[in-house]
């Protein structure tokens, strides 16, 4: 598939490096040599430089033959410019980065595609939708609800007395709590478990499971359900106001930011949370706007070393839930080590939305997630694939991948070794990165 | 992981092997049990290290990258030298070593002296295979048909081999890159063969000299060379292939697709054939000057090949250039300095480097009269990054020092000090020109097996153009 990434930013690099490690035809495209020289030199991809509107430089890349095209420059205007542009030329799907609530309406929809974009990131709005999710279940680092919520696959840190901790994956099957084991984060490192692996506190468990077994598992992983009401939120920006609009009254928001200007402006944009004018660095302001009664922070600050550290007085303030935006990539891995609940990256967000986009563009029945290091895809199976001649055990899968859940006729049900796949059922798999287009082969 | 694709590398050479051993089947010679024998052990040892060897790491990153493209180079020469220690041909391995790395490198020396026998026609075959596998490059083929390097380690070694100054890929995957530069190689020698068999040479002649020519390699299988064969049809022809050798051929792949604007803009082959034009006409000045010519060939049709096969180093010579007085060697030095375009299958310090040191040059000059104003380096209608242009700088200066570090250690080990000089040269540009061109001295038969693995080392740099070797012998590549 031909893929051409206009913005060679931090979004527009890391979804080329991600691609072209998934045997994707990938070109990108940007201005400034400097930003191109490294993606050129390290992977396997190809660059042009030039700007993304130029219609010399879209001719170059041969947009026409493409069939993703995404714009993700700094500049929203550019980039929806330049997706008309490689519309008019024949790409089959186009795809922009923008900055602005506006167009993300769905009112606005149809305009849009008249000009020429299907499909828009937004990245705020996706921020806002995260930190929505991780509020409402607030145990879980990470939550997805895949087919209407059949399935559901959460992110958890195991605690130390957690009745899980210490066993080995095979003895789980004793026990009648339904539910698979389908990645383990441990030292920085993605795991797919085999029934030797035993389970350690500290690790970061992927589990799938039914929706009538999520209390059991709250229990087992020595975790307690708590409702969250009160939230303080550090830092006034786009998220902020995003998520306050978004969550409604589900939760009392009180947003504490340091620019007199910013909390001026506040109200005006979020009518309903308390605005507080102060710096959250300093733990006097944190226990003045009510720390002690708070369920979360939430630190949303422009710098990620002052989320990362202001997130850890909120929770030495007995803040129970925490989540830090952190926008260098680099710091995502220590900031979870140092046991921030949920970390949100924004970049991190819009490529595996783009991800997704991209399967979706391939076979238009599979669904994707990217996590840290390991990719969780929902693929429909065909009649006589490969994967439906024996049951899962006999199948000799590859050891880096492993199948999770399926959903027949509707119904969510979970992937034993005894189970044996039918045509037509849409199977939950998780693989290592860089393994996904291995799969194909079993699917069709 | 370094070892196993080494091996399935070495699968391929063997594979390569089966080729000459068929020639010498055809021609019902002996020596095909030494090629069955040297592909036989090749491809096992290149099982072996596939199949048996457990895998350590799979890290593919920039040092192996080096140290893989550096170390076939090396490893195909050794397995491509057998058939000539256990062939008819007879030879010592330092002669075989020689003849194996002047064969991949495109550089077409030969210690053998002039008047020996001639070979069978299964060695010939080899060589000019190994001359047409050197001039596209063993890596850029082994991307085009293995898929697993069609990754970011592909993707380095592809830099680290192909030479030129800046790599541009043409297609977004490294493979699909790679497969079209080695299609229009493949075809354009295809094309060169048909043409070949249509005048006076035989199938084998025809084969042995596209590949030779192609490659820019300048192996002919007839001891008198192309001047043998009498013919103005096969003379232009060969000049004319030797030509497109000399061209990127990134640049001729975009004219192929039909893509013109690109080759408008590209004025790099411009300046590339101005000055071909301009030294042939100097050529005919030097010869009209010592009255050498004797028909109106030697101001057209043989001046014209020798410029061609000069500057894009591939080193066939018409006979009698020696007789063709000083001027004419001068301009040959400056030519075998040049060598053809990036990008192309040619040697040398390469047609681009010089055009921008040239262009730097006169900026410099500009610069003493106006202080204060701001010049850069345009090629091809782009401004090159004032780094890229100080490397190029740089460049040049270490393929100076080369050459000169070469003839000194030559001449140590008591070669003429000219011969030495003109040798050292010779083979780090790859043109292969013996010293006997010089009219000084012999071929590279009568120098001393030492020198003969120097020369060896040095056409290994000039091919892999410096940097890649260099980066091996650097502190810094082995500590981790």
């Amino acid at each position: 598939m031909k893929i051409v990434i206009a913005g060679a930013g931090e979004v527009g690099s890391h979804l080329a490096r991600l691609l072209s490690n998934e045997e994707q035809d990938i070109i990108v495209i940007d201005d400034d040599t400097d930003k191109l020289a490294p993606l050129d030199a390290n992977f396997n991809l190809m660059t042009i430089s030039g700007k993304a509107t130029s219609f010399n430089c879209l001719r170059e890349a041969r947009v026409g033959t493409a069939d993703l095209f995404i714009a993700v420059t700094p500049y929203e205007s550019t980039n929806i410019v330049a997706c008309g542009i490689a519309k008019s030329f024949g790409t089959k799907c186009t795809v922009a980065r923008v900055s602005h609530y506006g167009f993300m309406d769905p009112q606005n929809g149809p305009i849009m595609k008249r000009m020429g974009v299907d499909r828009l990131i937004y990245p705020e709005y996706l921020a806002a939708k995260e930190i929505i999710t991780s509020l409402e279940h607030s145990w879980a680092r990470s939550w997805f609800e895949l087919h209407e919520g059949q399935i559901i696959l959460l992110g958890v840190r195991l605690n130390a007395d957690a009745p899980l901790a210490g066993m080995e994956l095979r003895e789980l099957s004793q026990h009648p709590w339904g539910f698979h084991i389908s990645a383990i984060r441990r030292n920085h490192e993605t795991i797919i478990p085999r029934g030797d692996d035993k389970i350690e506190a500290g690790d970061i468990l992927y589990i799938t499971t039914t929706p009538d077994r999520v209390n059991t598992l709250v229990q087992v992983c020595g975790k307690d359900d708590r409702r969250i009401r009160k939230v303080l939120i550090m830092g006034g920006s786009k998220i902020a106001i995003r998520l306050t609009d978004m969550a409604g009254s589900r939760f009392r928001f009180t947003i504490i930011d340091s620019d007199r200007e910013v909390c001026r402006r506040l109200p005006v944009k979020c009518p309903d949370a308390a605005v507080i004018y102060g710096d959250a660095r300093d733990p006097e302001v944190l226990i003045e706007a009510g720390a002690a009664e708070a369920d979360a922070f939430i630190a949303l600050s422009p710098s990620s070393e002052s989320n990362i550290l202001t997130t850890l007085t909120a929770k030495e303030l007995g803040i129970p839930k925490s989540v830090a935006e952190v926008e260098d990539i680099q710091f995502i891995p220590q900031a979870e080590a140092l046991g921030i609940n949920t970390v949100i990256n924004k970049k991190l967000l819009a490529s595996s939305t783009i991800f997704q986009l991209l399967l979706d563009a391939d076979s238009s029945t599979s669904k994707c997630l990217a996590l840290a290091d390991a990719e969780v895809a929902e693929l429909e199976v065909r009649p006589n694939a490969k994967i439906t001649r024996a049951a899962v055990k006999d199948l000799h899968l590859d050891r880096n991948m492993t199948l999770a859940g399926l959903i027949r006729d509707g119904q969510g049900m979970l992937i034993t070794g005894n189970t044996v796949i039918r045509p037509g059922d849409r199977v939950l798999l998780f693989c290592l990165s860089g393994s996904l287009h291995k799969l194909e082969r079993l699917f069709s | 992981m370094l070892l196993r694709v080494l091996g399935s590398l070495l699968l391929i050479e063997g594979l390569f092997m089966l080729v000459p051993m068929l020639a010498c089947l055809a021609y019902g010679e002996a020596d095909w049990r030494a090629f069955g024998i040297t592909a036989g052990g090749t491809a096992l040892t290149g099982w072996m290290l596939k199949r048996l060897l457990p895998v350590a790491s799979t890290h593919f990153g920039k040092r192996e990258s080096y140290l893989l493209t550096g170390s076939v180079w090396v490893v195909f020469s050794f397995f491509g030298m057998i058939p000539f220690i256990i062939s008819s041909a007879g030879m010592d391995v330092s002669d075989a070593f020689f003849e194996a790395m002047s064969g991949f490198t495109t550089t077409g020396a030969t210690c053998r002296p002039a008047d020996a026998p001639p070979l069978a026609h299964g060695i010939m075959m080899w060589q000019a295979m190994m001359q047409w596998l050197g001039g596209m490059g063993i890596i850029l083929f082994t991307l085009a048909v293995i898929p697993t390097l069609n990754s970011s380690g592909g993707m380095q070694m592809f830099n680290a081999e192909v030479p030129g100054i800046t790599h541009e890929k043409i297609m977004p995957r490294i493979s699909q890159t790679a497969i079209s530069l080695w299609s229009i190689y493949a075809g354009f020698t295809l094309i060169l063969t048909i043409l070949l068999l249509l005048g006076p040479m035989d199938l084998f002649d025809s084969v042995c000299h596209a590949f030779g020519t192609m490659s820019t390699g300048g192996f002919s299988s007839n001891s008198g060379g192309i001047a043998a064969y009498h013919s103005d049809y096969v003379t232009i022809l060969v000049t004319v292939f030797m030509l497109l050798g000399g061209i990127d051929f990134a640049l001729i792949f975009t004219v192929i697709m039909g893509r013109w604007e690109r080759a408008r803009r590209n004025e790099v082959v411009k300046w590339f054939v101005f000055t071909i034009l301009l030294f042939w006409l100097l050529f005919d000045v030097g010869i009209w000057m010592t009255s050498a010519s004797t028909d109106w060939r030697s101001y057209t049709i043989e001046p014209a090949f020798q410029v061609v096969s000069t500057i894009t180093s591939t080193g066939y010579t018409y006979g009698n250039i020696s007789t063709w007085g000083p001027l004419v060697l001068a301009l040959t030095f400056l030519m075998m300095f040049s060598g053809g375009c990036a990008g192309s299958t040619s040697g040398g310090a390469k047609f681009d480097r010089l055009l921008y040191a040239f262009k730097r040059i006169g900026n410099e000059v500009n610069r003493c009269i106006h202080p204060n104003a701001i010049y850069s380096v345009r090629i091809n209608g782009r401004i090159a990054n004032p780094d890229l242009v100080a490397k190029v700088v740089l460049f040049l200066g270490i393929y100076v020092l080369l050459i000169a570090g070469g003839g000194v250690l030559l001449s140590a080990m008591g070669c003429p000090t000219v011969d030495s000089f003109f040798s050292s040269f010779a083979c780090l540009s790859n043109t292969g020109f013996g010293a006997s061109v010089t009219g000084y001295g012999d071929d590279f038969a009568s120098i001393p097996d030492m020198a003969k693995w120097v020369l060896a080392a040095l056409m290994l740099i000039g091919r892999l153009e410096i940097f890649t070797i260099l980066v091996l012998f650097a502190p810094a590549f082995w500590r981790k």
